[in-house]
């Protein structure tokens, strides 16, 4: 075949290992929770002083020999070209994941329901939905990413999606089968992971039977126990428009043992923290617990740092970064 | 490479049509965290040493191809990428003076990800020199005012 028919026909795990010969497959991808970041916690430097490739090599510093490390970029944010980047792009961005040993693990991607009015009417409707939808999901696998952080249209600000969601997921589950990438709808603080939006989308997964073509990220901003968003909120006492609406409640959202009941759905997991301090240890979110509970169930599958600490704006992402990674390999048993 | 400020001072310079300075042009650089549907921005405002341009005065240059605001509105195929600014060309006859001017743009979006909200405006607002930052938090997330001092040379 044709350097661009194997290019095009890799997809995640199978043909990465493939053109990485010195790796055995078992020690590319091991079993359990492994370690990743989210190209969105350099947010603030990406495009100004940092290329697409120089997140990639700062991720690369952050692995394990032998290990890849997983990476979600994101589908609007980070693809030169999109919707329809060009053949060189993609070779150049397989290159770089072969380079760098980096594993696409997630595609964040978005349907834009206000993409014509602020709504509740008018909204997007589920024929032009589904069209964006499909062409992310061909993307992501021409990219090689398994999973995509699909984030529905909201209904509310409950997390509760637009009344068409079914219909559009369901339009889609044939071609993410066919393109071996999993849809998943993100839970996100203020969302608990128990309650009236998990059993809308229970109720989908098992009336339509679609797992694992349609499944759940958990963010584990739902764990956090205090401060707020970003330097705002409860706490950090900036006099801010955002302090209302991003003020912490004064129990988190979901109890890290509330994952338990879901992880045959969940496919991916945003490592979110706000708070990492120069001990290493996380300020906000109970790590250790959360990370205990998917060992001892051997959740396979990969934890994408997300950044969002009051210094994302002024540089600290990178450092903050490292100190949550070194963190996780404690907590992973690699340090 | 692109400068960390929403408003870049590359691209700062008078634009002439047919020996004719028709206006100004400021290249703006969107700090929000991805790209967007062109149908998404909810407007250009620019203020400039004291002088608030109408919407309808300013055409926007994105992929090499210019729009009007109203017609990005219809636009819901073509991105807005990230790593690329939006060239704002702003009609003023005689166009700016040499020198140092004081320049600020609003600019804001709608987000799918937050519930409707029937009451928020359906247009960016006026620019604003000391109104809500696109620096920042805010900027990461969707906009708002940056103001610069810029120098104009041509």
């Amino acid at each position: 075949m044709t350097r661009k028919e194997f290019l095009q026909t890799v997809s995640g795990v199978a043909g990465l290992a493939a053109a990485m010969p010195n790796m055995a497959f078992a020690d590319a991808v091991k079993k359990g929770p492994k370690r990743g970041v989210s190209v969105y916690s350099y947010g603030n430097e990406f495009g100004v002083s940092a290329t697409l490739e120089d997140c990639l090599a700062e991720i690369s510093d952050l692995g394990t020999p032998g290990q890849l490390m997983g990476v979600e970029i994101l589908a609007n944010g980070h693809v030169e070209g999109y919707p329809n980047p060009s053949d060189a792009w993609v070779e150049k961005w397989h290159e770089m994941c072969r380079r760098y040993e980096i594993l696409p693990v997630e595609l964040g991607h978005w349907i834009d329901s206000k993409l014509y009015v602020e709504g509740p009417e008018g909204l997007l409707d589920t024929q032009e939905s589904v069209a964006k939808l499909v062409d992310d999901i061909k993307l992501g696998h021409r990219l090689g990413f398994t999973r995509g952080r699909t984030k529905l249209g909201m209904l509310d600000n409950d997390g509760m999606p637009t009344r068409n969601w079914r219909e559009i997921v369901k339009a889609a589950l044939p071609v993410a089968e066919k393109n071996n990438f999993r849809m998943l709808t993100e839970f996100h603080f203020p969302t608990p992971l128990k309650g009236r939006v998990m059993d809308e989308y229970l109720d989908f997964i098992t009336k339509e039977k679609c797992t694992p073509w349609f499944g759940i990220n958990v963010d584990f901003s739902v764990f956090q126990t205090k401060g707020g968003f970003m330097g705002m909120g409860k706490g950090h006492g900036r006099p801010d428009a955002g302090a209302r609406r991003w003020a912490m409640p004064a129990m988190p959202v979901s109890q890290p043992e509330d994952i338990i009941p879901i992880l045959p759905y969940v496919h991916c997991c945003h490592a979110k923290f706000n708070d990492v301090n120069r001990d290493c240890e996380d300020q906000t979110i109970p790590y250790p617990q959360v990370v205990k509970i998917l060992v001892d169930h051997e959740w396979d599958g990969y934890l994408l740092s997300e950044y969002e600490g009051a210094d994302k704006v002024t540089g600290g992402a990178w450092p903050a970064v490292r100190r949550q990674h070194v963190l996780l390999k404690r907590l992973l048993g690699e340090a | 490479m692109l400068e960390m400020p929403a408003v870049q001072q590359r691209g700062f310079r008078n634009v002439y049509r047919n020996g004719q300075c028709i206006g100004f042009q400021i290249a703006y650089r969107s700090t929000y965290y991805r790209g967007i549907w062109l149908s998404l921005s909810k407007g250009f405002s620019v203020l400039v040493d004291g002088e608030q341009f109408p919407r309808e005065a300013i055409t926007v240059t994105i992929g090499g191809k210019t729009y009007t605001q109203d017609e990005m509105t219809r636009i819901g195929n073509v991105q807005w990428q990230k790593t690329e600014p939006a060239i704002l060309t702003i009609a003023k006859p005689g166009g700016l003076k040499l020198g140092v001017h004081q320049v600020t743009v609003n600019w804001s979006h709608r987000t799918s990800y937050m519930g409707p909200d029937p009451s928020a405006p359906k247009q960016t607002g006026p620019a604003e020199v000391d109104g809500p930052g696109a620096s920042g938090i805010a900027g990461a997330f969707g906009g708002g005012n940056c103001t610069r001092e810029l120098v104009l040379v041509r």
